[in-house]
């Protein structure tokens, strides 16, 4: 299952995991989200390609109105997708630790 | 996992006589996206039920979304697919048979280019290449007599081959 929710301040909340079959929920939910957002992603268990997909689009929208998607909370698996998928080159990433 | 869609079609079917090996588990799963969390706990319970190090679980569930969904998106056929997890020193063997398919070795499928700015970048892509980073060792072969794709992946914890 996964959770995602408006944190208040620029702050988004994700929870839980992040696959194909979330993909949509997610991605319907960060469509709606404008300017600079951080997502917290300290409850985020795991990603997959879609969810990567997911993020990848929402920072296109948003670099491209001024804004960005930044990460806060990432732990290691995420962390390690990031890196073998260059996102930590396109996202500011605040690690857990 | 509803009612309803067991009533119209079960994503899982057990199967475990047909497993090869005393410690072998396998079944058959939907060719749906809506089956992963069955096969999201189908693995879990075989990882708690053999003490396999929980470490290798995220990159296993990996592995096993990015070839699953492959199958679903691209397999053309409605069969469902077979996964088998075997217990190995030091981790796990996963086995995906994917019946009346079109061959796709997955092996051989091109790596995305990590390097691009966000401009450049496009959603898609990235599953068999992470997959691929993952795991220890992976598999493919193809049976055109029998129109069978099959999948083995092997994950231990023995460092990934990582960004190489």
């Amino acid at each position: 299952m996964m959770k995602i929710e408006s944190g208040g301040d620029g702050v988004v909340i994700v929870a839980g995991r992040l696959d194909a079959a979330q993909a949509p929920a997610a991605q319907a939910f960060l469509d709606g989200v404008q300017g600079t957002v951080t997502l917290d992603a300290s409850r985020l268990e795991y990603i997959s390609s879609a969810g990567l997909g997911v993020l990848l689009k929402t920072q296109k929208r948003l670099l491209g109105s001024g804004g960005k998607l930044r990460l806060a909370g990432v732990g290691k698996h995420v962390r390690d997708i990031f890196v073998y998928s260059g996102f930590d080159q396109i996202f500011e990433i605040e690690p857990a630790d | 996992m509803g009612e309803d869609r067991h009533s119209i079609l079960p994503a899982e079917i057990a199967d475990p006589a047909a497993a090869e090996g005393p410690a072998a588990a396998q079944r058959l799963f939907v060719r749906r996206i809506d089956a992963l969390p069955d096969l999201v706990a189908f693995t879990a319970a075989f990882f708690e039920r053999h003490g396999i190090d929980r470490e290798l679980l995220l990159a296993v569930d990996f592995a096993i979304e990015e070839l699953f969904t492959n199958m679903v998106k691209y397999g053309g056929s409605a069969a469902p697919v077979e996964v088998r997890l075997a217990p190995i020193p030091g981790g796990i063997e996963v086995r995906l048979t994917e019946r009346d398919s079109t061959a796709f070795d997955v092996t051989h499928a091109p790596d995305a280019d990590v390097t691009l700015p966000a401009s450049r970048r496009e959603p898609g892509g990235l599953g068999l290449h992470l997959t691929r980073r993952l795991l220890d060792t992976i598999e493919y072969d193809y049976s055109p007599d029998r129109r069978e794709s099959r999948i083995i992946f092997r994950k231990t914890g023995s460092p990934g081959r990582g960004g190489a």
